[in-house]
């Protein structure tokens, strides 16, 4: 043996750490954009991106900020399954251990409380953005569909969530959204029966709020986001320089210039296809793309835990049946409803959320023509963009009054009051 | 004689079923199986036995119940009437979203979203749907009176004493 021990232990290590990573930690930017293509967990970018997908005035980076919430509201679940107990009165009181025994349990639970919220709200505004935007157009009118769905997963991941400190606030509210679920014609009392798994809510309704929330609605959020982003990834970010040029549809008619090897030459192309690309409107996804989501990430990280050493997640004193608390509010994202249940059950609780649903999902069926798309707030999309944002304005404005301008007897208060 | 390659006698007639249909059959058969298995899942999922308390319970005897009084039960969320025509119970569960009501001067009031209802469960004002439950009250042999949850009735029932 000629070669020292050290060099061939090197030499080893190095061949392990290649059956792992297959080219190592790339040094240039071809070997970064290999790695970017070849990687499970990085393939999800391109190799390279236009300059205007990365202008954060486009986006907000709302899409990416959901996905970051989620993966935070993820790890602090867990985490916090590790302590509860769902079943009661043990679960109240594992709540209470969460709060007051267990090492930094108070500051998981908080921060799995205000992502959730957060993550209400910024998929909302991602909604919004998508809207006003107009990036629902073809060809992205189904992904536009995926998004809807997701938006209703969110609030039912928040929903079920919201149940399972078992304290008056918990009971109370899914007491509210249950009856406003009961509503829903011919088949609202069966639909309670079976998410309440009885006639009122109780162990059973807890078990079934609690596998809901920790493996159903997840693991089909998570599929549901895989296929976002894979259709997101095939069409491209609306509103580049790819969207106006016209590009051909079916498969096999691809001009001479075409790069196409094997069974690639069998898909249909992505509309933002290499052809219509500016190359020279375009940058390596790494660096540019990869250390800004990096960043987002960890902004979102240190604001959520900021937020979470100095506002606590509320809990009250523990689910008492008989003894309804004055006012019993829904969680505050169906507060716009229960404003509106409380001038007539009908209309907040079967019309509008039925309307409001059906018309987001045929909105990109609808309303098909692509002029204006991808583009803020362009001119040519002026009618749409009104009545879409008056919406907003509507439901965010019964929101509020819900929450903060409602005391007992949902009377009007003032909140400075 | 033939060129196949099969053994099988010219002169036999083919089978009924060929292998294509065969296997379509088989397949649709299969398919409607797991079909019943996806419906028994669904089944599985309406609870047989609910460890809720019993939806028909006693309440005590007349005597608990002075003549013209009105006693509120927290535990059953339920009002119980003793008027000059004899015993009746009104529901306290709102009509609109499950909040328990108050018995006030002239009727109800929920706190919840200001419904009001009339002495006799009857909606006056607010978002309520519906009036509030009566249910039936009955006499056990063992002279206990008896609430059935399950068994609504109209304003105009009494239990005579």
């Amino acid at each position: 043996m000629t070669e020292p021990i050290s060099k061939r232990a090197a030499r080893w290590l190095n061949g392990a750490g290649r059956s792992v990573f297959r080219i190592g930690w790339p040094q240039t930017d071809k070997d970064r954009a290999a790695a970017m293509i070849s990687s499970f967990f990085l393939h999800i970018h391109p190799a390279r991106v236009s300059r205007h997908a990365l202008r954060p005035t486009y986006t907000f980076a709302l899409g990416l900020i959901s996905a970051i919430l989620f993966v935070i509201l993820s790890v602090t679940g867990l985490a916090l399954m590790l302590y509860y107990v769902p079943y009661p009165p043990e679960a109240y009181r594992s709540m209470k251990d969460l709060q007051f025994v267990v090492t930094f349990g108070i500051v998981l639970r908080n921060m799995h409380r205000w992502s959730a919220h957060a993550m209400v709200v910024v998929v909302f505004l991602h909604m919004c953005r998508v809207f006003w935007t107009g990036s629902y157009k073809p060809p992205r009118e189904f992904n536009w569909i995926v998004g809807v769905v997701l938006l209703l997963l969110t609030l039912g991941l928040s929903f079920t969530g919201y149940l399972l400190p078992w304290d008056q606030l918990a009971f109370w509210a899914i007491t509210v959204g249950t009856n406003i679920a009961a509503y829903a014609p011919v088949v609202g009392d069966q639909v309670k029966y079976l998410l309440l798994g009885g006639h009122m809510i109780g162990p059973m309704t807890l078990l079934r709020f609690y596998v809901l929330h920790c493996v159903i609605l997840p693991l089909a959020m998570l599929m549901l986001i895989s296929l976002h982003v894979w259709r997101v990834r095939k069409d491209g970010l609306s509103g580049g320089s790819g969207q106006m040029l016209p590009v051909e549809e079916v498969a096999g008619v691809f001009p001479a210039s075409t790069k196409t090897y094997g069974l690639m030459s069998l898909s249909k192309r992505p509309r933002a296809s290499v052809e219509s690309r500016d190359p020279y409107d375009e940058v390596f996804a790494w660096p540019h793309l990869l250390y800004r989501e990096l960043l987002v990430a960890l902004a979102v990280i240190v604001v959520l835990h900021a937020l979470s050493l100095v506002f606590m997640a509320p809990l009250e004193e523990i689910a008492e049946p008989t003894r309804t608390p004055n006012p019993a509010k829904a969680p505050w994202y169906f507060l716009g409803l229960q404003e509106l249940v409380h001038y007539s059950a009908l209309i907040g609780g079967v019309i509008v959320p039925t309307v409001l649903v059906v018309a987001l999902l045929a909105l990109p069926y609808v309303d098909r023509g692509t002029a204006g798309a991808g583009r803020w707030f362009a001119p040519e999309r002026r009618v749409s963009n009104i009545v879409f944002t008056v919406i907003v304005i509507l439901l965010a404005g019964l929101t509020v009054t819900g929450t903060l301008f409602r005391g007992p007897n949902w009377a009007w208060v003032w909140p400075w009051k | 004689m033939t060129d196949k390659p099969d053994d099988q006698p010219r002169d036999e007639p083919s089978p009924d079923v060929d292998r294509r249909t065969f296997f379509a059959m088989g397949c649709v058969g299969l398919g409607a199986a797991t079909l019943g298995f996806g419906a028994a899942t669904v089944r599985f999922l309406i609870p047989n036995v609910l460890y809720e308390p019993s939806r028909r319970f006693a309440i005590g005897s007349s005597s608990d119940f002075p003549p013209g009084s009105v006693t509120f039960l927290p535990d059953r969320r339920l009002f119980v009437f003793n008027g000059p025509d004899g015993l009746f119970s009104i529901s306290a569960v709102c009509t609109h979203l499950g909040c328990n009501v108050r018995h006030v001067e002239n009727g109800f009031a929920c706190p919840c979203h200001g419904s009001r209802y009339d002495e006799n469960g009857r909606v006056i004002s607010g978002p309520a749907p519906k009036a509030l439950a009566w249910y039936a009250v009955t006499l056990s042999p063992r002279e206990q009176l008896i609430v059935d949850l399950d068994q609504t009735v109209g304003p105009e029932f009494r239990l005579r004493v």
